[in-house]
């Protein structure tokens, strides 16, 4: 400080920093309280989705209706997989054979979660969710195992948009799948059912595809060892 | 030569050092909260799954989180970048940086295999990987250390606080009405 510095200069600086301190309080509480009005506006964006009761698709299994049903085998096999999950297609084209024998056995009973997962990987398009509910779709008609092979035999790449819904509805057209079947992608019918699907996934600590459980215990994701799991279970 | 070099870096930081130091801390810190958010930010669910795969929240909670948690996450980054109210966003960041570190070591501790969700992954592994709860502890650790060292000295040059803390020179008649 100068020397000229007077008695009324030290009260100033008494009051200047007063308020400096006042100031650094309320600037302190104001973004305290942005930060609470902030994550309060982020539980409103999880809370406000719709309670309506979800319309189901055909084939569900029997006890759960988050999975389409194949065969009525003893041994039960849950299989999680998201439609834009490029393992996922590895996993069905690798497992197609060994499920279908399977089943002609008798042995088993397939249940396919088709999961949405991924939708953050589609520029938006949220893909995994429109190709989950238009396999629902096709399961009404009783084609979902033939629609959801057809959908991971086209599957985009990730962090492209995928297939139009339209390119959806063309993909059943091809599998000689009618109107009723083009108006369900339309309308996104099952879309509801997609998230019941994928919340009732989470909830049971699925956190990846494909995912396989056997008579409910994990299994890795693979011919072999679900072999060995459906073996040792009988 | 060597010990002249430490007294210049001493002698840097004890003038305009400081103000560099923590300039450079709050961008860091910034840019990576800024980073983490907006990966997250764009789908509502997708960080819930990740903390719901930590197994410490129940399920409705751990998607109320993760729906919030990347809001505020921008929210610190923006602060940051600007220095407003920079010991208390400071402050918040060290506390939610040791949370995550303890989500991380709990997971560890029990042997579950996840992605730490940090960046927005849905908290699954894909096939093939494996955990990396060291590098993220690691990584988590270095940012409180940034979070730190700004709760200890939150001034510094470009930020807002001081702008709005600035006082001009008060005309020493006034106090003598």
């Amino acid at each position: 400080m100068t020397p000229s510095r007077t008695p009324s200069a030290a009260v100033a600086a008494q009051f200047a920093a007063e308020r400096r301190r006042r100031r650094t309080l309320w600037t302190s509480l104001a973004v305290v309280v942005v930060l609470a009005v902030i994550s309060v506006a982020g539980y409103q964006r999880y809370s406000r989705r719709p309670a309506d009761p979800i319309r189901l698709p055909a084939g569900t299994a029997t006890g759960d209706d988050t999975g389409i049903a194949r065969g009525a085998g003893p041994v039960k096999i849950d299989v999680f997989t998201d439609f834009l999950c490029p393992s996922c297609k590895q996993f069905e084209e690798s497992t197609a054979d060994l499920f279908d024998t399977m089943i002609g056995d008798g042995r088993v009973t397939i249940v396919a979660h088709p999961v949405a997962f991924l939708d953050r990987m589609s520029n938006d398009s949220e893909y995994s969710t429109r190709a989950s509910a238009a396999s629902a779709c096709a399961a009404d008609a009783g084609r979902y195992v033939d629609y959801s092979r057809e959908l991971f035999r086209r599957q985009p790449v990730e962090h492209t948009s995928g297939m139009s819904d339209s390119e959806l509805i063309d993909i059943g057209h091809s599998l000689g799948l009618d109107e009723r079947f083009a108006d369900c992608v339309q309308k996104r019918t099952y879309q509801g059912w997609v998230a019941h699907v994928t919340e009732r996934a989470v909830r049971q600590q699925i956190t990846g595809t494909p995912s396989v459980t056997v008579n409910g215990h994990a299994v890795r994701a693979d011919p072999a060892e679900i072999t060995a799991a459906v073996a040792a279970e009988r | 030569m060597r010990p002249r070099v430490r007294y210049l870096a001493l002698r840097w930081l004890a003038g305009n050092g400081w103000p560099w130091a923590t300039t450079a801390a709050r961008a860091g810190l910034a840019v990576v909260w800024l980073f983490a958010g907006t990966r997250k930010i764009g789908d509502v669910d997708d960080f819930g799954r990740a903390i719901n795969a930590y197994r410490i929240l129940p399920y409705d909670m751990a998607m109320a989180t993760g729906a919030a948690l990347p809001l505020v996450e921008v929210m610190l980054g923006m602060l940051l970048l600007l220095g407003l109210a920079t010991r208390v966003v400071a402050g918040v960041s060290a506390a939610l940086l040791i949370v995550f570190m303890t989500g991380i070591v709990w997971v560890w501790a029990h042997g579950y295999r996840i992605d730490c969700g940090c960046f927005g992954s849905g908290g699954g592994l894909g096939v093939g990987e494996s955990p990396t709860y060291l590098f993220d502890l690691v990584r988590d650790s270095t940012l409180l250390a940034l979070a730190v060292l700004l709760l200890i000295r939150p001034g510094g040059w470009l930020a807002v606080d001081n702008w709005l803390h600035h006082e001009t020179q008060i005309p020493s008649g006034e106090g003598n009405r």
